[in-house]
């Protein structure tokens, strides 16, 4: 399992391809020929590994655009997403 | 007996406004036997009219799923238009699309098909796939409307070994689902259908991975990395507001009631 330390800034692959499928999310992996369902917290999280954002400005930047969620409430859950997202193999 | 029945294999091809191609060929021998022919495969030679019938089925399938094709892809699905909302009808073989898909017709719906949907990546529509139903003989037993047809001989109804060849214009004119994007997926598991026969709602997004392998696995196109992404995101683009369900129960007839009273909500 991937060390959330070790992940900094997170960047996503370029090569996926992220889609709305009814009240969820598909990522699909074509190199590895994998899809991955995502709910709508994870589909953003995905959407701040630009590379641009450490991972309490993504907790923080969910928190803003969702008002009543406190960002270090949610610190654990976009750590948790990460985590997997690098055990997939879906960021740089 | 053997005029009748070449009759009725010929209406068992459902219209379509495709030009018609020769590539398949079913000639009597003069021993009385029946010689099946299709593109760069050997003859079937002394076979049955029904096993001529058959293979040819299964070859026109065969080819359609492997061939270059366009640009349009395949889905083993079956597909209905209900209340003119689209559903996908994803599962296994022997799940119970083809009696689902039938049931769906004979209560006054439109069809896709029972086990082929095209997909046009361009427009991200599905549409009808002119071809036979093909229903086994068990499944007729609730559905007295087509098996009088096939008992009958009706013009597009065939009886095969152990099964039907049932044109879906043998039971509606105007058999074809109008090509658009599907309203709901409904996912049919052969196992794991306990409970009362209905539909319940299940995830949006395992559907559409479900339907994305059907396409793939299938598939041998759009193997190319970039086309093949490129379908598979046209695909996913086509279930943006897609609905999914999963079927309960055994009993088709149940099922397709619920899926049509949840269409017209």
């Amino acid at each position: 399992m991937t060390s959330v330390n070790a992940i900094g800034r997170p960047v996503a692959r370029a090569d996926l391809v992220l889609r709305r499928v009814g009240s969820e999310w598909v990522l699909y992996d074509a190199a590895r020929e994998r899809a991955h369902v995502l709910n709508l917290t994870a589909a953003v999280i995905w959407t701040y590994c630009d590379g641009e954002h450490e991972r309490a400005s993504i907790a923080e930047a969910i928190a803003r655009e969702a008002p009543g969620i406190d960002a270090h409430n949610i610190r654990g859950d976009v750590d948790d997403v990460l985590r997997r997202f690098a055990d997939e193999g879906l960021l740089r | 007996m053997a005029a009748r029945a070449l009759q009725a294999m010929y209406h068992a091809a459902p219209t379509t406004t495709a030009p018609p191609t020769l590539r398949y060929g079913l000639h009597r021998s003069r021993a009385g036997s029946y010689v099946a022919a299709s593109p760069e495969r050997p003859l079937l030679m002394d076979a049955s009219l029904t096993e001529a019938w058959a293979y040819l089925e299964w070859r026109a399938t065969e080819d359609l799923l492997n061939g270059p094709g366009g640009v349009d892809v395949f889905l083993h699905a079956a597909g209905a238009e209900v209340a003119q909302r689209l559903v996908l009808i994803v599962g296994d073989s022997g799940a119970g699309k083809s009696t689902l898909v039938a049931h769906l017709m004979v209560r006054g719906h439109r069809m896709l098909g029972d086990d082929l949907v095209r997909f046009a990546p361009q427009n991200c529509r599905f549409s009808a796939v002119g071809r036979s139903m093909k229903l086994d003989v068990n499944t007729l037993k609730d559905m007295p409307l087509i098996a009088s047809q096939c008992a009958s001989a009706a013009v597009g109804t065939l009886l095969a070994a152990g099964c039907y060849y049932v044109s879906p214009a043998a039971i509606r004119r105007d058999w074809q689902a109008q090509p658009r994007k599907p309203w709901a997926v409904v996912l049919l598991d052969a196992g794991a259908r306990d409970g009362p026969a209905g539909i319940a709602r299940s995830s949006d997004g395992e559907a559409g991975v479900y339907v994305t392998q059907k396409v793939l696995s299938r598939e041998r196109g759009v193997e190319v990395g970039a086309v093949r992404t490129e379908v598979v995101s046209r695909l996913l683009e086509s279930l943006a507001e897609v609905a999914a369900y999963r079927a309960t129960g055994h009993d088709p007839a149940t099922i397709a009631e619920a899926l049509e009273k949840e269409a017209l909500r």
